[in-house]
């Protein structure tokens, strides 16, 4: 119960701020559903670098609508000292991030099915041909993120600094999920590829179970050991 | 019934004690309050008694029950009103009252929280649009949701008005006559004179003074003072005095006998004892006369 009443809070202010809703949907979805629709249109191997690329905007959605957005919230209303109030409810800590990380895991999954159909209907992207496995690395890595995201405001001095904090995140994930198709050192791409976000767009673009799987669930724990450092005040 | 137990309690922030060996007890149903200067340690004392720190040292029991270990289990019977905590501005009063509904067991109906806190008028207002006055006031509302039997106040009346301060007070002596236990801070001396029946008094993070109002202050004792006549010498006087600017000030453990003893003294040399004034210790005076004071 106290756990719903966590994510409904999370759900209602998510939806509620208009400027972010800009930042954390209009943006990543444009991009997931605009760039399939300029490769569909512009190369002679449409269909397929449509779908190449949209497999890569995964990626993006992951780092924005996840990890940015729930950075920049967890970090707003712990400088506004909301967060020290929900710890004076009947909330747990764990509630409280529980409840924060389902309603972000939910937002990402929400739009990710949206851009799915819409790139399938404007630029011809086949459906996923393992919806299960779409589905639970889409869950997973959008769950993992979001705890990685959580843990991450440890490291974010002040709640205006989120954006620019996760900028590096996004444009690392973007890179190595070859959203952003930039010549990269072998050793580089290799690095790149141990994101979990790659390991998402891995399990959605060539099948893989056991490495994505593997590699989430590396990447999940270490965020959930990292999260003892998480700070529920500013500092004084 | 003892409600609230604390021993030993000790918390430093990098280095820096802020609260040293506290203990005090608080009994089922009374007004206790934590009286200090900015700074003394108050309210690190009170988040470490709602379990939002964890002492370095000692003890806190809250019926029994640790605040930091079992934290969900004290929250089912505690109020907290901290100093200072964020809303979401764009809410109304009503759905910041209904969304806390949620995170409560059992709470009272929203309703009932303004109407206690006095801001049913308020309801469809966004909070960035109350005063801070009202603001504290929904404080308090969201403080009174889930029925409290131990209510931790920090600072309640702070930025309030004389009116909302009046108003204030009423709703927590009712608590506390119907058996809520209430812990408050507060640098308002007329606030906790009024309200509690015992209290502690911070400086430095130590606990300088404690027990009970009443007590207290007679164990203080009062003070006598008046316009020295002219041409009177203080050391004529039959009881020493120091001087306050142009008052001869006597203080004296018993001040109406201390009054008596100088109005016969001024009536047998025919003098008078101009603006006498006789009062028995107040909190301004203990407070005052805490090591480092400016007088």
């Amino acid at each position: 119960m106290t756990l719903a009443a966590a994510y409904n809070l999370g759900t209602r202010l998510f939806w509620r701020d208009k400027a972010m809703l800009f930042a954390s949907v209009v943006t990543p979805v444009g991009l997931a559903v605009g760039m399939p629709v300029l490769m569909r249109n512009v190369t002679s191997e449409g269909v397929t670098a449509a779908t190449e690329i949209f497999q890569g905007t995964l990626a993006i959605l992951l780092s924005i609508t996840t990890f940015m957005n729930i950075a920049v919230a967890l970090t707003g209303r712990r400088d506004q000292l909301v967060l020290k109030r929900l710890r004076t409810s009947r909330l747990t800590d764990a509630q409280i991030l529980a409840g924060q990380i389902a309603s972000t895991v939910t937002q990402t999954v929400a739009l990710v099915a949206l851009s799915t159909v819409a790139v399938r209907v404007l630029a011809d992207v086949p459906f996923p041909p393992d919806p299960v496995l779409y589905a639970a690395a889409v869950v997973l890595g959008s769950a993992v993120m979001a705890v990685l995201g959580a843990a991450y405001t440890a490291a974010i001095p002040r709640a205006e600094l989120a954006a620019a904090y996760t900028m590096p995140v996004f444009l690392l994930a973007a890179v190595g999920a070859g959203a952003m198709p930039i010549p990269l050192p072998g050793w580089a791409g290799t690095l790149l590829g141990l994101l979990p976000t790659s390991a998402v767009v891995d399990a959605v673009a060539r099948g893989d179970v056991l490495a994505p799987a593997l590699n989430l669930a590396a990447w999940g724990a270490a965020g959930l050991v990292a999260l003892r450092w998480f700070r529920w005040e500013p500092r004084r | 019934m003892t409600a609230i137990q604390v021993r030993g309690l000790g918390k430093s922030y990098g280095g820096f004690p802020a609260v040293r060996d506290v203990s005090f007890e608080v009994s089922q149903g009374e007004i206790f309050a934590l009286l200090g200067r900015n700074g003394s340690g108050k309210t690190t004392t009170v988040e470490l008694l709602t379990g939002l720190r964890r002492p370095d040292a000692g003890t806190v029991r809250v019926h029994g029950l640790d605040p930091v270990a079992d934290r969900a289990a004290v929250r089912q019977r505690t109020g907290v009103m901290l100093q200072e905590a964020g809303f979401f501005p764009d809410l109304t009063v009503a759905q910041t009252v209904d969304t806390w509904g949620g995170f409560t067991a059992a709470p009272r109906p929203g309703g009932e929280a303004l109407e206690l806190a006095g801001l049913s008028a308020k309801a469809g207002t966004r909070v960035r649009q109350l005063s801070g006055g009202e603001k504290r006031r929904l404080d308090l509302a969201l403080a009174l949701l889930g029925r409290p039997d131990v209510l931790f106040l920090d600072e309640p009346t702070t930025g309030m008005d004389p009116e909302g301060r009046r108003d204030t007070w009423q709703v927590i002596r009712e608590l506390a006559g119907r058996g809520t236990t209430v812990l408050l801070t507060t640098h308002y001396l007329e606030e906790a004179q009024r309200l509690a029946s015992s209290l502690a008094v911070m400086d430095a993070g130590r606990i300088v003074a404690s027990g009970g109002m009443a007590e207290t202050l007679a164990a203080r004792g009062g003070r006598v003072a008046f316009r020295l006549p002219d041409g009177v010498d203080p050391e004529s006087l039959p009881l020493p005095v120091t001087r306050e600017g142009d008052l001869a000030v006597c203080r004296a453990d018993d001040p109406d006998l201390a009054a008596q003893t100088l109005l016969t003294w001024a009536a047998g040399r025919g003098l008078r004892l101009a603006g006498l004034e006789v009062r028995a210790a107040t909190l301004e005076d203990l407070f005052l006369d805490l090591p480092g004071s400016v007088r």
